[in-house]
């Protein structure tokens, strides 16, 4: 962390430079320097700023929030080697790109594992803190996270079930090595590409179905290049606001309060305008002639059933946290026999 | 994303008359309802006296009322293309720079994108039925243009992306960027040089709004804000402005950044189409200025 940013010269200087000086940071104050692949004047970075300038007030400019918007300091995890070498304290971070610290932070991704937003709040609700207290564990401080929303599958034929994916040239994500497998356990052939990549994919014909999140897709200009959206939960994404832990535990306790006040409740409000964000976004797909497909509890299950072959594999990989594992399918089925319990005529599912 | 709209205007030689004498026979014209046949040259005066204008202030307090008589002009000739295309262009100007309360300046630039919708209508019949088209078909349709049309691509471009920069909490808006780059596209393939390199630095600022990480494409933008600098020879400053403030921040080019801005307040403001945002330019560099430190 950099101490005394810029370190005032002697009283002998010029009166410029000590008015410089008098703006500079107050000796002794600690910069975090964070980055984030949201773009500068967004309005995740303008609540992370004015995140920022509550800090420094509330500690007398004792702590300073420097952010790196707009990935100029790499990917996820370029922004991880950073962070290791000191040359960064923390990020923005999508939940799969942290898993590379915390593989955890990878299960919410699971493909099809949740059927609503209503499971998705139950579960955060009960394995967030333990998610949080694992990733402090290995390292790092969150704040909460943020709610990326469910991606759904985009294509410009319709697409209602596993039969209409079928000789279907489909999109993973790179990296994303559980959505490979799901991919392969349905019998499809995925393609995996950069993010960044898709949408010259899409025109090229190199793809012919994806998946992403309302607002993803419209900040990709994916909607330029589909026809349907099937309002499928794929799988569920989260954001992360982390600090490292060495940068984090170096501030007075008092300063570390103020942090986690601050910052827990930027994430809240984050988390909370993403959902109304992602249901808006949908609506303008729509608006934009990208017709919303509706599927059938049916075709879901046929779906997920399918997926769920892939559990054991899953269990035996080591980036999978089996205990974490078996604990979220335990919370989800807690969910649906509440649900079924409350309305017996819906299974639930 | 404040995109400066309305930056440029059409090469069109304002006509020769001063000013105030303008007015005259614009106030004239009205009273005499043959509004049709000067309304577009009349406005185009206005349009011309303001953007040679170096004192902002003074167009902030007194373009209202100019808004005012070209609305009450196009109400009584709603089929003058050339009004219409002004009128566009003079409502996106005053929403999106001087207008402070964010309700107005939506209606404000909503109103110019209405006229700059009326004036390609009317210029080009088949783009009254733009609206709604897929991007694929819109791109399409946008190649039955042609350079004779430029006035009127240009003014609907630009008052839909005031439009678009003024709801841009909005997800349509986000939404609707593609449709306004591939008009902007159209008309650049028609004529680079159009509005001094306007076309440009608009195109410059659209691929800088979104990092690479997110299908921005900085490379792009720089070289469109380059073009830009290039074809006005360096008298339009608002395109250095915008190169500094969106590229060289989002790539965290600080010396980029810095040089730019200390050659625009090193610059004369006067260039005639210009003087008027190389003043606001300035001030913004002055702005952009004193943050550097604080941003890199």
């Amino acid at each position: 962390m950099s101490r005394a940013k810029g370190g005032c010269p002697g009283a002998f200087w010029v009166l410029a430079v000590l008015t410089a000086c008098a703006m500079a940071l107050p000796a002794g104050a600690a910069e975090l320097k964070v980055a984030t692949i949201a773009p500068d004047g967004s309005q995740w970075m303008r609540s992370m700023r004015a995140g920022g300038e509550q800090i420094k007030e509330r500690t007398a400019g004792r702590v300073v929030l420097k952010f790196y918007p707009g990935g100029v300091m790499g990917n996820d995890s370029q922004v991880l080697r950073r962070i290791r070498i000191g040359q960064l304290h923390g990020g923005a971070f999508t939940a799969g790109g942290l898993a590379e610290r915390y593989p955890a932070l990878n299960l919410y991704g699971v493909p099809l594992l949740f059927n609503s937003l209503e499971e998705v709040d139950f579960v955060r609700a009960r394995l967030d803190p333990k998610l949080a207290a694992g990733l402090e564990a290995a390292g790092f401080v969150s704040f909460g996270f943020s709610e990326g929303g469910f991606a759904n599958l985009m294509a410009n034929e319709p697409i209602r079930n596993v039969d209409d994916l079928r000789r279907k040239k489909i999109w993973v994500p790179e990296g994303d090595a559980i959505s490979f497998l799901a991919m392969e356990s349905l019998g499809l052939s995925p393609v995996v590409l950069p993010a960044t990549d898709v949408l010259t994919a899409l025109q090229t014909g190199l793809l012919d179905v994806v998946a992403n999140s309302p607002v993803g897709a419209l900040v990709l200009q994916w909607h330029t290049k589909v026809r349907y959206r099937t309002e499928l939960p794929v799988s569920y994404a989260m954001g992360i606001f982390a600090l490292d832990a060495r940068a984090f535990d170096s501030l007075t306790a008092e300063d570390r309060e103020i942090l986690r006040e601050v910052m827990g409740g930027v994430m809240r409000d984050i988390d909370r305008a993403s959902r109304e964000d992602n249901r808006r976004a949908a609506e303008v797909m729509t608006n934009t002639g990208v017709a919303p497909i509706a599927v059938t509890n049916t075709d879901i299950e046929g779906l997920r059933s399918t997926i769920e072959t892939i559990y054991p594999t899953l269990r035996g990989r080591a980036d999978v946290d089996v205990a974490m594992f078996d604990e979220l399918l335990a919370v989800i089925a807690e969910f649906r026999a509440q649900q079924a319990e409350s309305s017996p005529a819906d299974p639930g599912r | 994303m404040a995109i400066a709209a309305a930056r440029g205007r059409s090469r069109r030689r304002p006509v020769g008359i001063p000013f105030a004498w303008a007015l005259l026979s614009l106030a004239l014209a009205c009273l005499s309802g043959c509004a049709s046949l000067v309304g577009g040259m009349a406005a185009d005066t206005l349009q011309a006296a303001i953007l040679d204008q170096n004192d902002p202030e003074l167009v902030a307090s007194g373009v209202p009322a100019y808004l005012l008589l070209v609305d009450g002009m196009i109400s009584r000739s709603g089929d003058n293309e050339d009004l219409l295309a002004a009128g566009a262009q003079l409502f996106a100007l005053y929403g999106s720079r001087f207008e402070p309360d964010p309700a107005r300046v939506v209606r404000l630039t909503e109103k110019a994108r209405g006229y700059g919708e009326r004036a390609l209508c009317l210029a080009h019949k088949p783009a009254c039925s733009w609206r709604g088209l897929s991007y694929d078909d819109f791109v399409s349709q946008l190649q039955t243009v042609d350079r004779k049309r430029i006035d009127y691509l240009y003014a609907y471009a630009v008052s839909w992306l005031s439009y678009l920069d003024a709801t841009s909490e909005d997800w349509s808006a986000v939404a609707e960027l593609p449709w306004v780059e591939a008009a902007l596209e159209r008309a650049l393939a028609l004529d680079e040089t159009y509005a001094e390199g306007g076309l440009h630095a608009y195109l410059g600022i659209l691929n800088s709004l979104r990092p690479p990480a997110l299908g921005g494409r900085p490379e792009v933008a720089r070289q469109h804000f380059e073009r830009a600098i290039e074809l006005s020879a360096g008298r339009d400053l608002s395109a250095k402005v915008e190169y500094a403030r969106r590229y060289a921040r989002m790539m965290f080019e600080q010396d980029l950044h810095d040089r730019l801005l200390m050659e625009v307040l090193a610059a004369p403001v006067e260039a005639e189409g210009l003087t008027l945002f190389n003043v606001l330019a300035k001030q913004e560099a002055e702005q952009l200025l004193a943050t550097s430190g604080e941003y890199f």
